[in-house]
């Protein structure tokens, strides 16, 4: 035992005992917040931003980077809101990238791939690791919402691109495919069928009138960084708010039929 | 360290965790559920290529809609079954309950609680995002595919057990619980419920205008909502440790007095 | 790394292939059964279709053509197909697609604004991936409404899915062994360095007491001892090392792959095949649909608006064909390898086969009966709120030239035999 953890007991008031079952029912806690979280975090992102996640031929530069950073904020922002405030613990929005991550993949293998047939390459999801680590780290050196908001924020939108190009670029590269010019990306999608995607219903970049040299994604990127910063000021307090301990009292005949009076 | 018996401060048999950490009902359940979950899976594995595709084929009749009727009847009855007997085994003199018997309790709860978040990762996640996968290789015809048939008809309702029998298990067992009701509590399991009649408006949303499969399309965000009650677990969390530290000191006083 | 994620790879593919030996059974037809008879009776009509064969090999080629008209009187629950995308009815990615086309023109695109009333040609060529016997049909996707299914015929594909690859070389020069397997190991590769870091910045903190102690701590306000000096330290180091692996990996794939494109998602036009003038007006007087008795009749004034003198060939809807069997030029318009199920096996029975001669009129009556309509589940005109069908007439005049009209019209179901008497 380190001598923090000592006089972190010690301060705490709790008697070794005590100390050991705190411990105990910590653990579940542990597996009940990684399960929760591992299925809420997953269906959230699934139903909000599924489509660009689940697909490599949904990744472009318009919408892919801007909407994934601003959905996947919310719970992890929430996560760290409740953690920080009743714990001190910076680890909330590492805690939710990582179940996240972790779902995503079981589920691309048992299911896209096991069951699907779909190939990998189709379906390789993105992360939001790089992001949630620096928002958590940022939290623990300001110390401050309102700061983390704003820094940690931006900082978590300008990390997903980045931080996932190293494993997207090589789907990015050119082909000629009938005549035309295709993204191995696009030459995926459209190699191995899905039945309910013909190609027009993607939601992707189709034409603009200025793109910077090709620079657009950044443009979405600091965007998303600017809507993530009014995400996290949002989603802190919905976590805030969804941890109420408050009670109602109960009716006087319930409280009868249970002996308490 | 003097013993005290009763209400006071724990005997030695009584400090040990094992005393209050009673996980067997909690491990079989755990246990039942994964053989379930992954049984389901298989069977998926096995019978949706074979004859899951076509919902005219008497083969999907066979495998499919027999499913729906064995598994819907059967978990209504584990609903009914579990609640009432939850109910009617009620503690009726909560008033009277002791510090070791309610921290025994509190641990009782935490188990109906993971067992509720293991039955939600399968729901939200493992089985949600195959249906996804179902989507893309066949295209829409009825509410009743190899996929919803487990998600919606199945693994809704297994965790629709276990969180609403936690609620009750808490209403009828836990003296803080009891007296109140806990609106964290409510919002954790209510959410959640609700996915089943939201259903409803997703399948009426899909069978008469939307019919192209984009998964993140708003007609699904009544789920992305009612799932986003699932932070107010952290709440009923916070709510237990309020109750749990009192206890701690009740039974094993406080680390001062020990090391005295 | 590269060699264990390999080798991961390599057992979940064993892993696929085992499953597999249990799942290549028989695979139904799916969905287009379930698409109400307006869908598949007023959109797309499909003619022409061929299918090169019926068996491949995984890695073998096999090619669908076909034309489809659009049908005039279009329901008004459809969207109009002002995008439309070129596609393929068969279970997931058990056939890969390597070509399309619309009108000759490739066809990876959607295409814009195609006319309602006309033909167009469709082409595409797939290639066996997962063994296993699949009903293969061709389709097209409308924007806002949907799939558009074609007939099906059942397609063998034989071998094993372990063999199966699909290389491709980039513009830049890359070579790409499998289009299955690209990218996959690196890209878990980084994940996994990524989800080390945050598990072990969760580790730092979950390894100490972690919920109720710090709850009490901080209520002493003694959060000094939650997040010490050397927990700032860990987290500015996290901080640095997030930022600075997420740019260098940025950097470093760049220099990698310095030519990259974006998704493309131009839209592609062609103009429909060349016109084919209807030879005759057709005005439906009346249509039945008799439910016990699996047919539909309808009566019909029809006038040969053409030069030639014209007989009626076929009457075609929903991929169910009713040819006339005493035309010998409608049953060489059959392909040898059409699928049987959808051909009636009764036929289309007309009241008047006698050739209908230029500028004349004639009311005909014609009778398609085929247990078909049940299988393929079109007797649900009962609960559609649009009670109307529509068909394609293929005529054919005395050279063997074949001549397509639009028929179609309100439909009402009937539950006693022989209302609408026909040909005896």
């Amino acid at each position: 035992m380190s001598p923090n953890t000592r006089e972190v007991l010690a301060v705490s008031g709790l008697s070794p005992e005590a100390a050991k079952l705190s411990r105990i029912w910590e653990w579940f806690v542990v597996a009940a917040v990684a399960l929760l979280f591992m299925g809420a975090i997953h269906l959230h992102v699934m139903l909000s931003v599924g489509d660009w996640d689940m697909f490599v031929d949904w990744k472009d530069r318009q919408f892919w980077v801007l909407v994934t950073p601003v959905s996947m904020i919310m719970i992890p922002a929430a996560l760290q809101g409740v953690f920080w405030h009743y714990f001190r613990l910076p680890i909330g929005a590492t805690l939710g990238a990582l179940l996240l991550i972790i779902a995503v993949w079981i589920s691309r293998l048992v299911g896209w791939h096991l069951w699907g047939y779909f190939p990998f390459s189709m379906s390789i999801p993105a992360t939001m690791l790089a992001g949630a680590m620096a928002l958590d780290a940022i939290l623990l050196i300001v110390r401050n919402p309102l700061l983390t908001a704003t820094f940690g924020g931006f900082v978590f939108a300008l990390l997903f691109y980045p931080s996932n190009w190293a494993s997207l670029a090589p789907y990015f590269l050119a082909v000629e495919h009938q005549g035309m010019v295709a993204s191995v990306a696009d030459l995926i999608g459209y190699t191995f069928p899905r039945a309910g995607t013909p190609e027009y219903i993607r939601v992707i970049e189709r034409g603009t009138l200025r793109t910077f040299e090709g620079t657009s994604v950044w443009v979405s990127t600091a965007f998303a960084g600017f809507l993530c910063i009014f995400m996290h000021m949002i989603w802190w307090r919905i976590g805030m708010a969804f941890s109420t301990q408050r009670f109602v009292p109960n009716g006087k005949r319930m409280r009868q039929m249970m002996g308490l009076n | 360290m003097t013993a005290i018996t009763a209400s006071g401060i724990a005997q030695k048999e009584e400090r040990k965790p094992g005393y209050y950490v009673k996980f067997n009902l909690f491990a079989l359940a755990i246990i039942i559920m994964a053989v379930m979950f992954a049984a389901f899976r298989l069977y998926q594995q096995a019978f949706a290529w074979e004859s899951g595709l076509d919902a005219t084929s008497p083969e999907f009749d066979k495998y499919w809609m027999t499913l729906v009727k064995i598994e819907l009847p059967l978990f209504v009855l584990a609903w009914v079954v579990c609640w009432s007997y939850l109910w009617i085994t009620r503690d009726r003199n909560l008033a009277a309950l002791g510090p070791r018997e309610e921290l025994r309790r509190y641990f009782y709860f935490t188990f109906w609680l993971v067992a509720y978040t293991f039955a939600i990762y399968f729901i939200g996640s493992f089985f949600a995002e195959g249906d996804g996968v179902w989507h893309q290789t066949v295209i829409r015809d009825t509410s009743f595919t190899p996929s919803h048939n487990v998600l919606f008809y199945a693994c809704i309702p297994t965790y629709i057990f276990f969180s609403v029998g936690g609620f009750l298990y808490a209403m009828t067992r836990l003296p803080a619980f009891s007296r109140g009701i806990s609106v964290a509590h409510v919002l954790a399991v209510l959410g959640p419920v609700l996915i089943l009649p939201n259903l409803g408006f997703n399948e009426w949303g899909h069978a008469y205008w939307m019919t192209e499969e984009i998964f993140s399309h708003p007609l699904h965000w009544g789920f992305v909502v009612l799932g986003w009650n699932a932070l107010a677990l952290p709440g009923v969390a916070l709510q237990m440790i309020q109750r749990m530290v009192p206890l701690f000191q009740e039974l094993f006083g406080e680390a001062q007095q020990q090391s005295a | 790394m590269r060699k264990w994620l390999s080798a991961g790879m390599a057992v979940i593919e064993c892993f696929v292939g085992i499953t597999l030996l249990g799942a290549s059974a028989t695979a139904l037809a799916h969905g287009e059964r379930a698409q109400e008879p307006y869908l598949r009776t007023r959109t797309t009509h499909w003619y022409d279709v061929t299918w090169s064969t019926d068996k491949v090999a995984v890695n073998e080629a096999i090619t669908v053509t076909a034309k489809f008209r659009l049908f005039g009187d279009w329901p008004q629950a459809v969207d109009l197909p002002e995008t439309v995308f070129v596609s393929n009815a068969t279970p997931g990615p058990v056939f890969i697609r390597v070509e399309s086309f619309l009108n000759g023109v490739p066809a990876r695109q959607s295409f814009r604004d195609l006319e309602i009333g006309r033909d167009y040609e469709y082409k595409m060529v797939m290639k066996g991936r997962i063994p296993g016997r699949y009903h293969v049909h061709p389709m097209i996707a409308i924007k806002g409404s949907g799939p558009l299914v074609g007939p099906g015929k059942w397609v063998e594909i034989t071998g094993s899915a372990a063999d199966f690859s699909f290389p491709v070389t980039a513009i830049s020069g890359e070579k790409i062994d499998n289009l299955e397997t690209w990218g996959v190991a690196d890209a878990i590769q980084w994940h996994i360095i990524w989800a080390v870091i945050a598990v072990l910045w969760v580790l730092w903190w979950i390894r100490r007491p972690l919920l109720i102690p710090r709850y009490l701590v901080l209520k002493k306000d003694r959060e000094d001892l939650l997040t010490t000096n050397t927990d700032l330290i860990m987290g500015i180091v996290l901080l640095a090392v997030c930022m600075v692996l997420a740019f260098w990996s940025y950097f470093h794939v760049n220099a990698k792959y310095p030519r990259t494109v974006p998704l493309q998602a131009g839209m592609m036009y062609t103009p429909p095949l060349p016109l084919q003038q209807s030879p005759v007006n057709v005005r439906v007087t009346q249509a039945q649909y008799d439910v016990p008795g699996r047919s539909m009749r309808v009566a019909m004034d029809i006038t040969n608006t053409s030069d030639k003198t014209l007989r009626i060939g076929e009457f075609a809807t929903a991929s169910i064909r009713f040819v006339n069997n005493n035309l010998p030029a409608a049953l060489a318009n059959i392909h040898p390898d059409f699928p049987r199920d959808l051909l009636a096996r009764n036929g289309l029975q007309l009241s008047d086969d006698a050739p209908l001669a230029p500028g004349e009129t004639r009311q005909i009556r014609f009778d398609a009966t085929d247990a078909a309509w049940e299988i393929e589940r079109l007797t649900s005109f009962l609960t559609d709120v649009d009670s109307k069908f529509g068909g394609l007439l293929f005529l054919f005049d005395q050279s063997g030239g074949r001549h397509i009209a639009e028929i179609g019209g309100p439909i009402i179901p009937v539950f006693r035999a022989n209302q609408l008497a026909l040909a005896q």
